[in-house]
Formats: structure tokens, sequence, C-alpha cells
């Protein structure tokens, strides 16, 4: 089943065009890994995929529904099925962990039990903390934990191990992979972690100053003859 | 939701140790060192300090209350990313801005009991029910006015730190040029002038007038009514622009 169907889009801030016809598409389950240099347009790209921003042409459709073409109520009803980490994770800071999670799922009206959550994100020793006073790594999971309480058909992480030990990112992505294969959920990320690409995504899409100059199969790169992912980015992208 | 949304705004507000005593905690004991200085003096219109001061106050209270906790949170939560990642989750707009309303008026109409409490146990300030309801009347309309004029205000900061210095001086101006602290007419020729560009002024002078029974339609309250409702005006203009501007994003 298709989640997402982008067709010719095409984005600018004023004179700078950040997305210069971007084609893409997803299916449920897919794990999709989006990799460029910065500013080479892929915050813009999940922004206007979680309907943040607003884009001048092209067709983005979530769910079968056109972006452009959605009053505020149909895009509350997309975002009821979509959730994310972004980049940086912000929160109120002056609420508790329990207290965040507690409001989040009545916005999400979730029918899962906020003491559940917390047992499967191991925040326990958490729980009464204020949000501000965790370490980064704790705020991406609590961040993690909060998109998984909608139970979302799409999950977009923006950069969602950056500044994480490594068994704070083996966490996370087990989460993640446990999301996927529990729920059939989609999940789109970014990540300059290359390895984290070829491990666990199943597509690549290449952003390069806007354009989608590669977008195929994590195997399928590896058999045009590069070793790795990393290698394959570092001869696509220039310094 | 509203009410889950609402009980989780009271909390974060009462959390924020600088809201609290900026709003709740420096208006009313600036109003009783106020009172144990000037207590005995008589004020314009032949009022005591209690009369001239209390409702002087609530109108400081509620100032800091909408513009710290509503205008200035915007801009926090803006700049922060919250804003964008509240904007994420299929709770309704109008649920976010109802909730924020709500808390300013919960949280002024709590100032307003407080000082008109201080005032009739300190200072013994008598009551009378019709002006009293009069003037919650007046202090509700002017709770939605300083709403629109915050929300517009702090639509154009995209820094913390412009909006905390911006907060700042402007709490210092309008305690001066506001009639807060000491009588305009009293204070030099410049400070008269300013106060006439200030709206809190004219706010403060209309509050007074309707507090104590003696509001008439004369040439200073129509002059006071006109510069709040231009001040209104532009204020929808600027939240329309600032609208517009998002919207492009």
């Amino acid at each position: 089943m298709e989640i997402i169907r982008v067709e010719g889009l095409r984005k600018a801030y004023g004179a700078k065009e950040v997305l210069k016809g971007i084609d893409f598409s997803a299916e449920a389950g897919d794990i999709i890994g989006l990799i460029g240099k910065n500013g080479a347009g892929k915050s813009t790209f999940l922004e206007i995929l979680l309907t943040l921003r607003s884009y001048e042409q092209g067709t983005v459709q979530l769910f079968g529904q056109e972006l452009n073409q959605a009053s505020e109520k149909q895009r509350e009803q997309i975002r009821q099925q979509l959730s994310a980490v972004l980049q940086p994770t912000q929160f109120y800071k002056t609420l508790k962990v329990i207290e965040l999670l507690k409001l989040f799922k009545a916005y999400y009206q979730s029918p899962l039990d906020v003491e559940t959550i917390i047992a499967d994100f191991k925040l326990s020793d958490h729980r009464k903390t204020y949000f501000d006073k965790l370490s980064g790594g704790w705020k991406q999971i609590v961040s993690l934990a909060i998109a998984f309480l909608s139970e979302p058909k799409m999950l977009i992480l923006d950069e969602p191990t950056t500044g994480l030990d490594p068994h704070m990112r083996n966490m996370l992505w087990m989460y993640i992979t446990e999301y996927n294969k529990r729920t059939g959920g989609t999940v789109l990320l970014t990540t300059h972690n290359m390895d984290e690409v070829e491990l666990y995504c199943d597509r690549v899409m290449l952003l390069n100053e806007g354009v989608a100059e590669v977008f195929d199969s994590t195997e399928g790169i590896l058999a045009s003859g590069f070793k790795s992912i990393h290698e394959f980015y570092l001869t696509q992208v220039a310094v | 939701m509203i009410a889950t949304q609402l009980r989780y705004d009271l909390l974060m507000f009462s959390r924020e140790l600088f809201y609290v005593v900026f709003t709740l905690i420096v208006p009313p004991a600036t109003y009783l060192f106020m009172g144990a200085l000037f207590g005995g003096f008589t004020y314009a219109g032949n009022l005591s300090y209690a009369q001239n001061y209390t409702p002087s106050f609530i109108l400081l209270i509620m100032f800091g209350v909408v513009f710290f906790s509503f205008g200035f949170d915007q801009v926090m939560n803006r700049v922060s990313g919250v804003e964008k990642r509240i904007a994420l989750a299929p709770v309704p707009k109008r649920t976010l801005l109802l909730s924020a309303i709500l808390k300013s008026i919960i949280v002024t109409s709590f100032g307003y009991l407080f000082v008109t409490l201080l005032g009739v146990f300190v200072y013994h300030l008598s009551l009378h029910w019709v002006n009293v309801l009069l003037s919650f009347g007046l202090f509700m309309l002017l709770n939605a006015i300083l709403l629109v004029l915050s929300s517009a205000i702090f639509s154009f900061f995209k820094t913390v730190n412009g909006a905390l210095v911006f907060s700042i001086v402007t709490f210092q101006i309008v305690m001066i040029t506001g009639g807060f602290a000491m009588p305009i007419d009293r204070m030099p020729k410049f400070v008269q002038y300013m106060a006439e560009a200030n709206p809190l002024y004219h706010m403060n002078q209309l509050f007074i007038a309707v507090w104590n029974g003696q509001f008439q339609l004369d040439r200073a309250s129509i002059i006071s009514i006109g510069f709040i409702g231009s001040c209104v005006l532009l204020a929808l203009f600027a939240l329309r622009f600032a609208t517009r501007r998002q919207n492009r994003k």
C-alpha cells in the first residue's frame, strides 16, 4: 500500500530554490534513509511531508490526500496518522516526562497505556524528571516514546541518533525496527551516519542541491559496485 | 481536550519562577510598598491611594501575565521548536489558543481578587457591587485587548533574548509612563508626553474611572478609547501580516 507519493516537488525560500523537482514514493513498512549534505533540502522535504511547510509546485500525497488541497480538518486527520522526532528535540521544558506522555496521549487520543510506554522505553527512572533536565539521549528516547504513543502509520525522524552514545543509538534503533516489524509502519529518516543507513534502511534517497540524484534500494546501490553506503556517499557527494 | 491543555498550561505557568515573580509577586509587593510611602495622599478625582492604585495594580498584573506568560511564551515556544512539534500533533490550533486565553483570564482574575482583597484588608477599601461588576466587565475587555496587542508585538520577535530585553524594558516604561508608580501629572513634561503614547496609560485612566464609578464620556475618555481602538486595529493588521508570512513558509 502506497503511503507517500511525491511528484515534481519544488520549494523555494525567497529567491533560493531548495527543492528542485523531487519524485519520491514510500510503501507501508518501508524504512527509507534520506541522505545528503547539510543544506541539501532534507529537513525541508521532511517538513513538507509533516504538513509544516507549504510548497510552490508539484504534488505531495499522504495516505492518498493531496496536501495542498487538504482542509485544516483533513490535515489534522493526516497528522493523526503520522509522528516525528524533530531536530532539535524540544517539548515543554517545565513538564515532567510522565506529564508530557499524558498530554500527548490526550492529543492523539491514544488507547495505549502510558505506564506501558514508560516500561517499554525504560523511562521509569526519569518519569518525574523535567524534560529540560534530561540528557540529549534521553530527550531523544522520550521524543520517540511520544512518537510511538500514537501508533503512527508513518514515522519521520530527523537525524534521530545525532549526539547519542552507541548504547543509546542501539536502543533507539531497536525501538524503530521493532515498531516497523510489529505495526508495518513506514519510517523515513535523515542521518549522516551511513552505517545506520546500510544496516537498517530498505531504500536510500540521496539529495544533492535540492535534486534527488539517487533513489534506490540499499542492495541495489551496493550491487552497483560500492563496498558500502559510506563509500557511495563519499563518491557521489562533493565536499 | 481543552480541560487537559488548560491544566498543563496552568501547571507550566506555576513552574516558571520568572513569570510568577513578575506577575503575581512584584505588583502586589509594589502596591503595598507604594501604599506605605504614599498611602495618606489624595489623588485626582478626590480618590484615596487604594481607590486610585487598586485598579492600577490589577491592570499591571494583567499586563505582566499577558506580556510574559502569553506573548513571551509564544516567542520561546517558536524559537525552541516546541511550537513546531505541537503543530505536528492533531490538536486543533483553536484549542491551544483558547487554553492560553483561559489561562490568562484565570491568572489575571486571581490577581484581580488578590489585589482587591489587599485593598480591602490593608487600606479598608470599600466596594460597590455595581462598580465591581462594571470594572470586572472592563477588566475582561482589557484582557482581550492586551492579548491581541501582545500577540501582535511578539509575532515580530525571532530570538528569545530580543523578546526578553524588550519585555523587561517595556515593563519599566509601562510602570513609569502608565501611571502605576506616580501620578503622571506630577511627572516631568516629557514623561507626560510619553504617557499619552502608552496604551496602558489610557487603559489605566479608564479602569480607575470605571472602578470608582467616575466614568464620563468626555474628551479625555474619548481620546483614550480612540487611542486604544487604534492600537487594536494596528495589532490586528500586524497579526494578519504575520499569519500571511507564516502561511508562505
